[in-house]
């Protein structure tokens, strides 16, 4: 303990003003606060500061996003073991899981750490952690067979487009990991995009075993021919509610486990960390909407507008991306009216891209990039609400 | 009476409260005037070094009124004039006499308070060296002599930790705080005096019964005369009301009731490193080693002049102030966090979040002047805008200032701000919000001035 001490109190010199690494402080400091809090004192009243924060504030939604990453690890393996023929014991499929996995992650942020280092250096500002929540969330929304090399074009173009171009970390308006995830959608539809690519084969296996389809709930959905019996549909595709609500079918790494997505908002609400507006209003405009959509939906529609409101909430990703990506206080409405607002819009508009625009079929991540964009309106409006309230008061 | 319930806010719970205890404190050999500490004044000195002067002699004067006076709490000679940097000046130090001499002023009772003219018995006060403890709104400057106040607000309540609590001065002194109040009622003219506690607190509600006019309860800061302004006002003409703090009102008092300029002060010391956490009867101008002699912790200790959120760090060596009635003392905190402390549950930190044990727990704890986090870009946690008492944004009124949109600011409510200091204690990012809007407050005040 006191060498991890004594290590940074040698090196600190050659960061600080005057030292020969000056220039990197900002990761000589992202680096030391993980084991030290600085020996840092307030300079100007108040004299006290709140024992939290930003670095504890994102490492406990990198704390909720854990059980996501354990999930993943083990379909993942699972998933690619089934549709290659292969055991389906829990240690041979966990390594499977771990070696498409970690991969991805370490990838995604020795490039992430580049990019902000890069940016903090230049800029001369602190690294935020916000960064490593980025990060995190990034592989856990992709395909298991993504190429390497594609998340790292992926989370560039996230950090880079999606945030430093903007200023950094509280000036960016998009969710950067919605922002490289969406980029490799259009970018590389191919490795993104159809049924195939969501379970990784293993082995000498090129093509999937007899009787394994790789089809995910939302194809299904999708594409059923089934008239006005899309449960039924879905549920001899082997997606029953219980399948949904456990995730354990080919999809996106992390995100089709709806149940931890569940447990993951608990937390972080509990925590104050995620604001619950934002998720409910998420959840209840996806369900107002799908019920509407039900409602309107005739015997000769497309099937999916018969999909009942909870297995919009239950499939695909969509509560992932509620609960982690809408909740990004950054890219979300500042304003407590204004996130009921957008949490709607994002719920809202998820189940009209789904049921309307099956080209896109995991429509979460864009809606909550649309809504991305009308944040700063919604805040607007409200602040101009709220002062029209108050007793002026201008000198 | 009316009630009013202030919802936004926070209140830590701290150890090192002072018990309510009051000890008569033996006199010191030296007692100071600070004027830096006199927020907007430009200080003209009309004393040197080796100067005698009684108690109520005139030290300074306020350049910008010449009228307005400060004087003498001690009688003595000028024993040391310390200058900080660009000469302003810090403290003016008197040795006090074995047997102090008093400068003479009017005595005023009941009823000739009430007979005399308002414009004499400003004037009185204002010789008498009573003025500077009336303040307004919002700018919290000297009161204007010349204006009408909309409303005088006095504060019985202590709030913020940790400062004098009302009935450790009160006691005994009811009456004299009774006529202190009558020449607050004075000088409002046709106007009112709000006088404000808070529900708990028994004593003051028990004897000054129907002198109070407002129960306001809620968390740190409701008893600050801006937070009951800003959730009482209807129209922008009450925006400069005056106010007066509780203990104050007796120091006006007692001028007029002897004669003489007041010099007893009831001050509180307080936190984790207080030895003796609790009330004392001093002087005005009291040296904090006259108060503290000795910290309880190992360590280097921050003295706070004031409570933990709006006072102001100063050397052990110096003196508390005309405003000041209390003295915190807590670990400075320029050491290292524990290892890994990001990991840990955190069932003793001090947070207004609900990202550490501690808010389960409920124990009282102790805080240091450590900042806590490194300098972040605001996340846009909210936080700021949920503790913040008079419904500012401060992420957005910070933002706007950033810009150099000073009107936007304004018409956020950057005026009604009553300088609490929550919004930069809450914040993550550990963003001077604070820092800022007083700032941005003053430069719009002289820029007024000016105009
Ligand atoms: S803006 Fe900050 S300092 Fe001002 S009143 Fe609000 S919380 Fe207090
Ligand atoms: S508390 Fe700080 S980080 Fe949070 S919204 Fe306010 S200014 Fe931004």
């Amino acid at each position: 303990m006191k060498l991890i001490e004594r290590f940074f109190n040698t090196t600190r010199k050659h960061f600080d003003a005057g030292g020969r690494f000056e220039k990197y402080y900002p990761v000589f400091e992202s680096i030391e606060s993980v084991f030290f809090g600085a020996p840092r004192v307030t300079q100007t009243a108040p004299n006290i500061r709140d024992s939290l924060d930003v670095k504890r504030y994102m490492a406990l939604v990198i704390v909720a996003l854990l059980p996501h990453y354990a999930f993943g690890v083990y379909n993942v393996g699972y998933q690619s073991h089934l549709a290659s023929g292969l055991s389906t014991a829990l240690l041979p499929v966990l390594f499977t899981g771990l070696k498409a996995v970690v991969p991805v992650v370490v990838v995604v942020y020795a490039v992430g750490f580049f990019w902000e280092s890069l940016f903090a250096v230049v800029r001369k500002h602190e690294i935020s952690e916000g960064l490593f929540v980025s990060c995190a969330l990034f592989p856990l929304t992709l395909p298991p067979t993504i190429p390497l090399w594609q998340a790292a074009i992926g989370i560039s173009f996230g950090i880079v487009i999606g945030k430093e171009i903007f200023g950094g970390t509280g000036r960016n308006f998009l969710n950067p990991a919605l922002t490289g995830r969406a980029f490799l959608y259009f970018a590389y539809p191919v490795q993104n995009s159809g049924d195939a690519v969501w379970t990784l084969l293993t082995g000498s296996q090129t093509v999937p075993v007899d009787g394994f389809t790789g089809a995910t709930p939302l194809s299904v959905a999708a594409v059923t021919e089934r008239f006005g019996d899309i449960h039924q549909a879905l549920a001899d595709a082997g997606y029953t509610p219980l399948k949904l609500l456990l995730g354990t079918y080919p999809g996106s790494v992390g995100g089709t486990v709806t149940i931890l997505s569940v447990v993951g908002a608990l937390f972080l609400i509990i925590l104050g960390i995620a604001n619950y507006r934002i998720i409910v209003g998420c959840v209840l405009g996806m369900l107002l909407t799908a019920l509407l959509v039900n409602l309107l939906a005739s015997e000769s529609s497309i099937p999916y507008m018969h999909l009942s409101p909870l297995y919009h909430l239950m499939v695909g990703g969509a509560l992932f991306g509620f609960v982690y990506m809408a909740t990004d206080p950054v890219s979300a409405a500042h304003m407590q009216g204004a996130r009921w607002v957008f949490g709607f819009g994002c719920g809202a508009l998820t189940v009209l891209i789904r049921v309307f625009n099956p080209a896109f079929p995991e429509g979460a991540g864009l809606a909550i990039l649309f809504m991305n964009l009308f944040a700063p309106l919604l805040d607007r409006i409200e602040i101009k609400l709220r002062i029209k309230k108050r007793v002026p008061n201008v000198g | 009476m009316n009630e009013l319930r202030i919802k936004r806010g926070y209140s830590l719970n701290l150890v090192g409260a002072p018990s309510p205890d009051l000890e008569q404190l033996n006199r010191p050999d030296r007692v100071a005037v600070l004027p830096e500490r006199i927020p907007f004044i430009k200080p003209r000195l009309k004393v040197a070094v080796e100067d005698t002067v009684k108690v109520g002699s005139v030290l300074f004067i306020d350049k910008r009124r010449p009228e307005i006076t400060f004087l003498s709490p001690g009688g003595g000679k000028i024993a040391e004039i310390n200058f900080g940097p660009r000469r302003v000046i810090r403290e003016i130090v008197v040795a006090l006499d074995e047997k102090e001499a008093f400068e003479p002023f009017p005595k005023l009772d009941g009823t000739e308070i009430d007979s005399i003219e308002r414009l004499d018995l400003i004037t009185t006060i204002i010789n008498g060296g009573m003025w500077p403890l009336i303040r307004e709104l919002p700018y919290r400057d000297i009161a204007r002599p010349e204006a009408m106040p909309p409303a005088i607000l006095v504060g019985m309540d202590a709030k913020e930790p940790f400062l004098a609590n009302p009935e450790s001065y009160l006691k005994g002194n009811v009456d004299l705080f009774r006529s202190g109040l009558r020449i607050l009622r004075r000088l409002a003219g046709e106007n009112s005096v709000h006088l404000f506690t808070s529900p708990r607190q028994d004593y003051v509600r028990q004897t000054l019964g129907s002198d109070i006019t407002c129960l306001v309860s809620g968390p740190y800061p409701a008893d600050d005369p801006g937070v009951m302004l800003y959730h009482t006002k209807t129209s922008s003409s009450e925006n400069r009301a005056w106010f007066v703090q509780g203990q104050d009102v007796l120091m006006l008092a007692r001028l007029f009731a002897f004669g003489r300029y007041p010099t007893e002060r009831v001050v509180a010391v307080g936190g984790s490193a207080a030895d003796r956490p609790r009330h004392f009867r001093t002087r005005l101008g009291v040296p904090l080693i006259h108060l503290a002699p000795e910290v309880k912790h190992n360590g280097d200790v921050r003295y706070t002049a004031g409570g933990l959120f709006r006072g102001y760090a100063i050397p052990s060596s110096s003196y508390l102030g005309i405003y000041e009635t209390a003295l915190n003392l807590v670990p400075e905190g320029n050491v290292p966090g524990e290892l890994l402390g990001l990991f840990r549950p955190g069932p003793r930190k001090p947070t207004f979040s609900r990202a550490f044990t501690s808010r389960v727990h409920r124990r009282a704890l102790t805080v240091d002047c450590n900042v806590h986090g490194g300098d972040r870009a605001c996340i846009a946690c909210g936080y700021c805008t949920y503790v913040c008492p008079v419904d500012i944004l401060p992420q957005f009124t910070y933002k706007a200032l950033y810009a150099g949109e000073v009107e936007e600011a304004l018409s956020h409510g950057l005026l009604d701000c009553v300088e609490c200091g929550l919004c930069s204690f809450v914040c993550p990012s550990k963003i001077d919000l604070y820092e800022t809007f007083k700032q941005a407050k003053a430069d719009v005040y002289l820029e007024q001035l000016r105009a």
